[in-house]
């Protein structure tokens, strides 16, 4: 049943009918708590993304990875981040992988990925919190592209520690593209630092961004921050 | 009022007059700007835009427009004939030519003149344009279900609570449908609720639909969004109520299914009758047996709430009923009778609304949680505090999916 499942995802595009893959379905399911199962799965959906498949067919296969996937799913996954056609459906599987291996795969495409493909990357280690992003997702912030500047604010606000509050307040004054991004990203710091009772590193951010200078609705924002400071 | 309201009164207030001396010419003000007995003055009404025009969209728009302390200035939609056709009534409606359209929702956001959104696009947009109308400080009113993944909702009321933004879910149901549990639950009458059933689905599914001629002028790409990428297929991008196959309610790409889009009404029906608007559910127990598969959710309070329990009706509801507890006041709309007004008013005076965010997004939390139970067909821990499934890796891999380039939360 599997075997067949497997024969007719070689064919399979938008359209077919979904129920020749049920038993693949079913397999994700059974794997849970059967490493067997659950290896022998994977390693076929891997044979199956070296074939020559449909858009439909890799997208699937991927959203099965997103369940099974392990560290032996990373090499194939990571080669596809700089494709247009697979790179999101590739992180569908990869942003949900939680072995070290996907975030340097992920960190890695940064220096080889470009235009939407390299949003699509930072947001994914942004969604995985990949402390070990920060610094070049910091390099981002300055770059012409003001996408990806965007992209690695609201990425590093995710992240939210006190190395990416860092890194955002140093780019604040000449950051590219969307300043109101990187002060949120800032705010989203602080929420998160103040959240693992690190109240002076939340508060020094709440008072950088309290001063007249800044936007009502920032001011207001870090006024809210301060007094939750207070009230930790 | 909102920051934006008392920034135009201050203007006037200090430059009005010295502006018209200073250029020689009268200073005109419309009637329509002072207001009378009927209409609030320009500066006292809520000016609001519209993201997401279709069949929901078309009614909460009607409900903002008909209401004389509102100024629907602008409207977002990625079909041509919608934005025509939305137009039209605005500009009908107040008799001028003013409307503003757009196919991107951050063009709209991006205007500091509007105090305020609805949103009632596809599931799939919900989160990140309330996130983003946050950040432009707008309030927002987004339609039910508020959220597509169980990561989403945090992070919205994160936002509306960072921005000091009014945020109400939608569901008109919550309230209105089920007064006939509501009112005695809450009056006491079935003591302590031990249980309460919920009837709803189906289940959401793959869509594989094939590819169809664009015969509509819509932009796809902004349509999908954060969606995996799909071809046309106007059942795919319907907006029908339908949930079985012929809309993208029944696609879990876009949305939940009927687990989410009327489970909004009647998981948040039933979460209300028994007062856990505020709480989480904090186990899932899946049941596969020959009677058919249903779930039971267990609350920190002992509360059970079933899922297409058998043989149970809707909303059925096991109580103590010898047991009466002391009544108590039915938390209800302010401002009006319904769910819009109950926002507008919240908007004014900034408090909470009905269905404030933070109490929506408990809900979806329900519908998600039973999505991922059949899907896994398990039973499940939820840990409402941390947000996660305690020591599941595979669980935890469903609280959210990665966005398809350019769009991040």
């Amino acid at each position: 049943m599997l075997a067949d499942a497997f024969e007719a995802l070689k064919k399979f595009d938008w359209g077919t009918d979904l129920s020749v893959l049920s038993p693949i379905d079913d397999a994700a399911v059974t794997a849970h708590g059967d490493p067997a199962v659950s290896q022998e799965l994977e390693n076929r959906l891997l044979a199956a993304l070296k074939e020559s498949l449909s858009r439909d067919a890799h997208d699937y296969a991927c959203r099965k990875l997103m369940i099974v996937g392990t560290v032996a799913s990373v090499p194939s996954l990571a080669g596809q981040l700089g494709n247009k056609e697979q790179s999101h459906m590739a992180r569908y599987a990869l942003e949900r992988i939680n072995v070290p291996e996907a975030g340097v795969a992920l960190r890695e495409a940064l220096g080889t990925v470009s235009g939407s493909q390299k949003i699509g990357v930072i947001s994914s280690l942004g969604s995985r919190r990949d402390a070990a992003a920060v610094a070049p997702l910091g390099k981002l912030l300055q770059t012409d592209d003001p996408a990806v500047a965007r992209a690695a604010a609201l990425a590093l606000g995710t992240i939210g520690t006190a190395e990416s509050a860092a890194v955002l307040q140093a780019a604040l004054p000449s950051a590219n593209g969307d300043k109101q991004i990187v002060i949120d990203g800032l705010l989203v710091c602080a929420e998160t630092l103040l959240a693992a009772d690190k109240h002076a590193e939340a508060k020094a951010i709440y008072q950088s961004l309290a001063g007249e200078q800044q936007p009502r609705l920032v001011r207001l924002a870090a006024t809210r921050g301060l007094l939750a400071c207070a009230r930790a | 009022m909102s920051h934006k309201k008392q920034t135009r009164r201050d203007f006037l207030k200090t430059t009005g007059a010295g502006a018209g001396a200073a250029f020689g010419v009268p200073f005109i003000i419309t009637s329509s700007a002072l207001g009378n007995s009927e209409r609030p003055a320009a500066s006292d009404r809520i000016v609001m835009g519209g993201i997401g025009i279709g069949n929901m969209g078309r009614g909460d728009q009607w409900g903002y427009l008909n209401r004389k302390d509102v100024q629907y200035v602008a409207m977002c939609d990625v079909r041509e004939e919608v934005r025509t056709r939305s137009k039209a009534t605005i500009d009908g409606h107040y008799r001028n030519h003013d409307c503003k359209t757009y196919n991107d929702f951050r063009e709209l956001l991006a205007r500091t003149d509007i105090d305020a959104v609805h949103i009632a696009t596809p599931d799939h947009w919900h989160a990140i344009i309330t996130i983003e109308a946050c950040r432009n400080g707008k309030d927002v009113f987004c339609q039910k279900p508020e959220t597509l993944t169980l990561r989403e909702g945090p992070l919205m009321i994160a936002a509306a609570r960072r921005y000091g933004r009014v945020v109400s879910g939608g569901s008109q149901r919550v309230l209105e449908d089920y007064r006939k549990q509501v009112d005695p639950a809450w009056a006491g009458e079935f003591g302590k609720i031990k249980s309460i059933n919920v009837n709803v689905g189906p289940l959401p599914k793959l869509c594989n639909l094939p590819p169809e001629e664009m015969t509509e002028k819509i932009d796809w790409d902004m349509w999908l969004g954060p969606a995996p990428w799909g071809p046309y297929n106007s059942k795919r991008c319907s907006g029908s109520y339908s949930i079985n196959g012929a809309s993208w309610r029944s696609f879990s790409d876009y949305s939940g299914g009927g687990m989410t889009d009327w489970g909004a009404h009647h998981f948040g029906g039933a979460t209300f009758i028994c007062d856990v608007r505020e709480l989480q559910p904090e186990e899932v127990i899946y049941h596969d047996d020959k009677e058919g598969q249903f779930l039971e959710y267990k609350y920190p309070n002992g509360l059970v709430l079933t899922h297409n329990r058998p043989h149970a009706q809707n909303m059925q509801i096991e109580g103590t009923p010898g047991q009466k507890l002391p009544p108590k006041p039915v938390p209800t709309y302010k401002g009006g009778d319904n769910i819009g007004a109950d926002f507008i008013y919240c908007v004014k005076t900034r408090e909470k609304p009905f269905r404030d965010i933070e109490l929506a997004a408990n809900t979806a939390v329900v519908s998600h949680l039973g999505n991922i139970a059949y899907q896994l067909k398990r039973s499940l821990k939820w840990d409402a505090a941390r947000q996660e499934f305690p020591g599941d890796a595979e669980a935890n891999r469903f609280i959210d999916r990665a966005r398809r380039e350019p769009w991040q939360l």
